[in-house]
């Protein structure tokens, strides 16, 4: 595996995430996780499956987490609405743990006017269901924030939010 | 229904259902929201047996979990044809993985029988097999009879997939039957000799 510029929160998720032994990651595809997702990709810890919809990730983990593999979707705020149903018809009645990485739009160096409203109502709904979200804003605590945030999970037997904040990402334009 | 289904016999999902459990022996069944699942409980309720009550659509991709995450097991995915239609990209995701060891039954009564029998377009101008097909998934077949449909699970079961099976179905059966979803996980993973966090 090259590691070659490798940014160092990108190492400090893919280290959580090793070290909680996640390792089914179901993707949308999004440009600042693109990076992550290809360092899983050469990873040969990782199993990548690459989605059509958000929606269909839920069923993915959930399907892994009850064959004993654990999961994490990675996904684009926007495309959070997409997840609703299946957390509240399937992941939270059953207690089915994985963690969402979270790409933030809709804040800090947004261009796209339409990307606002459904990114700056995530934590919101969040909230209403009851799953906890835990911002990574500087890349100092990313490291202890996603290691502890995805253990967190398996804990509380629910889904939990890790968002990449665009104040670390730099947004679309930051890569 | 549609003039090219008038040839085929329509069957009883309740009597496939059990079909499919009678060749699964300890293999693992997943069950799509409503009749889907109502039936498989009606068949046979076994420990091997996931049961989805709600998150219409899902179905394929909790059976792709399973089989990712258990290659030396079978997993039989039963799913209406019109949450196959709610979620058709699921097909697609399956195509491009090809788990050997997946098998999707379509169950097609061109109606949406739980809500009270509204026509589905499968009726008129869809053919999910083309769909399956066309989503490079290796295998797609419809049976005319029970016995043809019971012969293509057990070759499913026993030979590399994914294989997608579409059954013309009448709209009998369908009880109504509710389970604890948690006790479902625990009962399940259990049967996998795994234990939930």
């Amino acid at each position: 595996m090259s590691v070659t510029n490798a940014v160092a929160w990108h190492t400090d998720i893919i280290e959580a995430f090793r070290a909680n032994e996640i390792r089914l990651i179901a993707h949308v595809a999004d440009s600042v996780l693109a990076p992550i997702i290809r360092r899983m990709e050469q990873d040969s810890f990782f199993r990548v499956v690459t989605l059509t919809r958000e929606e269909e990730g839920v069923g993915l983990v959930t399907g892994a987490y009850l064959a004993g593999t654990r999961g994490a979707l990675l996904l684009q705020s926007s495309g959070f609405g997409n997840t609703i149903n299946a957390l509240g018809s399937l992941a939270l009645p059953y207690q089915i743990p994985f963690v969402m990485l979270l790409s933030e739009r809709g804040s800090f160096m947004e261009h796209n006017v339409v990307q606002i409203a459904g990114g700056a109502a995530v934590p919101k709904v969040l909230d209403a269901l009851g799953i906890q979200e835990f911002p990574l804003r500087r890349a100092d605590e990313v490291s202890f924030v996603a290691l502890q945030g995805a253990r967190h999970a398996f804990v509380a037997r629910r889904p939990v939010a890790l968002t990449i904040t665009t104040q670390l990402s730099g947004g679309k334009s930051g890569r | 229904m549609g003039a090219s289904a008038t040839s085929l016999q329509h069957m009883s999902r309740l009597e496939l259902t059990r079909r499919i459990v009678s060749a699964a022996g300890n293999e693992l069944l997943v069950s799509g929201i409503g009749n889907a699942t109502f039936d498989l409980i009606a068949a046979q309720d076994r420990v091997e047996n996931f049961y989805m009550m709600g998150s219409m659509g899902l179905a394929i991709p909790i059976a792709l979990g399973l089989a990712i995450a258990q290659p030396q097991r079978s997993v039989v995915v039963m799913e209406g044809e019109g949450s196959i239609l709610m979620n058709l990209g699921a097909l697609a995701t399956v195509g491009r993985e090809a788990p050997p060891n997946l098998t999707i039954v379509i169950w097609d009564n061109a109606q949406w029988q739980l809500t009270g029998g509204q026509p589905v377009a499968t009726e008129s101008s869809c053919d999910i097999a083309a769909v399956a097909r066309a989503c490079g998934i290796a295998h797609v077949d419809s049976p005319a009879d029970p016995n043809a449909f019971e012969r293509l699970v057990q070759r499913a079961i026993d030979s590399p997939g994914p294989h997608a099976i579409v059954a013309r179905i009448d709209a009998t059966g369908g009880r109504s039957a509710h389970m604890d979803p948690v006790y479902l996980k625990h009962r399940f993973m259990r049967a996998l000799g795994l234990t939930p966090d």
